[in-house]
């Protein structure tokens, strides 16, 4: 993505300054406002990430993309980590891939549901995170949220049961549609994303649009399918 | 003379300003409505969905009614190490409603919250604006008898 207009919209000075950092022992340069995520995909390193996406500003909510920066007391998230000079950091190392296979766990542990039952199983970024990092069955016991399917809306069924909380349709209707329909209510364990007053999904507040639909890393927003339309002629009764 | 009420400047002021003027109106109204989270949706230029989680997220905001005096006891970790469940059972006993309700007579409402800074000498609870630490099932009946 063009850099001076990310950079503008981090309200950022535009004045581009050669910084190296060392990205898992090799020494490589960026420019400044540039997060570390921008210079190791520009050096050929892959830092998984879930709630990143290019589109619109840095959300840093799912945490799979931490990365180990020398002296600092924690990982840090490393797609809205701005980077600084003679920054030294390890993307792949013991302490990270740990700690990004636990965060993944808690993901999985919160997120409802078994794969084989959903439709979008194959196109699923958590389960594609899941797999790469090698990581099964959540252990941690946490009590499953359930809600019911909104399928009112002719535009958007959604899922919540599915959804992992990573902001992303929030920050798509936002500043992709730029007509904010979501945004996160509740606290805790309770947080869901919400419409208007907590209301289903329906077509009066979100219309004919739908952009928020690719963003969703899960299954938890999905085009509308009536199974009975999609064959012509008379319905089959099948009988034995 | 100006012919638009409201400038954009303003605005973004305002949405600044949000957790003051939930604060102001649920002061002045009790609870923040869905009528009256519509209208501050519309003056401040944010969505009603915005306002919403904002009134959700805080304790003291409520976007429900409200009795008369609010009791809030605390859940977090320090209370809990102190016996804090015996107090709040105890506080549902006397009162006759489990937390997240209110009574029928509109006299309390009972919420758990997190942290209300008084882990020093917990466990602790809140009734309207009063503090009441180092609390024991025993003594719930006798503070719950100044508040009408």
């Amino acid at each position: 993505m063009d850099l001076t207009t990310e950079m503008n919209k981090r309200n950022m000075p535009c004045i581009m300054v050669d910084i190296a950092v060392t990205i898992n022992g090799s020494t490589v340069s960026g420019q400044s406002g540039m997060t570390i995520l921008e210079v190791a995909r520009e050096n050929g390193i892959d830092i998984p990430t879930l709630c990143h996406r290019t589109e619109f500003t840095p959300i840093g909510a799912c945490r799979v993309c931490v990365v180990e920066v020398e002296g600092s007391r924690t990982l840090v998230g490393s797609c809205h980590t701005p980077i600084t000079e003679g920054m030294v950091i390890h993307t792949h190392s013991p302490k990270v891939l740990e700690t990004r296979r636990t965060i993944v766990e808690l993901l999985l542990a919160s997120h409802s549901g078994t794969c084989y039952m959903c439709d979008k199983a194959n196109i699923c970024e958590l389960r594609a995170i899941a797999a790469d990092l090698d990581v099964g069955f959540p252990e941690f016991q946490v009590r499953r949220r359930y809600y019911p399917i909104e399928d009112d809306s002719p535009y958007i069924v959604r899922d919540l049961t599915k959804c992992i909380l990573c902001r992303r349709c929030v920050w798509a209707c936002r500043e992709v549609a730029k007509k904010d329909v979501f945004a996160i209510g509740y606290r805790g364990f309770d947080s869901k994303v919400v419409v208007d007053s907590d209301q289903p999904l329906n077509k009066e507040v979100c219309r004919d649009c739908g952009i928020c639909i690719p963003f969703c890393p899960t299954g938890a927003l999905g085009k509308p399918r009536k199974i009975a339309e999609e064959k012509e002629g008379q319905l089959l009764i099948v009988k034995g | 003379m100006n012919n638009h009420p409201q400038q954009p400047s303003n605005r973004s002021e305002d949405r600044q300003n949000l957790l003051l003027l939930l604060k102001d109106a649920q002061r002045r109204s009790g609870y923040l409505s869905d009528q009256l989270m519509r209208e501050l949706a519309e003056s401040v230029g944010v969505t009603c969905s915005e306002i919403y989680g904002v009134g959700t997220f805080y304790s003291f905001l409520s976007t429900r009614p409200q009795g008369r005096n609010i009791i809030r006891a605390c859940k977090s970790l320090p209370c809990c190490l102190k016996d804090s469940h015996l107090v709040i059972s105890s506080i549902e006993g006397a009162i006759g409603i489990r937390a997240g309700e209110i009574t029928p007579d509109g006299r309390f409402s009972f919420e758990l919250v997190n942290c209300i800074g008084a882990c020093d000498s917990a466990p602790a609870i809140l009734v309207n604006n009063d503090l009441y630490t180092e609390l024991t099932p025993r003594k719930i009946s006798q503070i719950l008898k100044e508040y009408d």
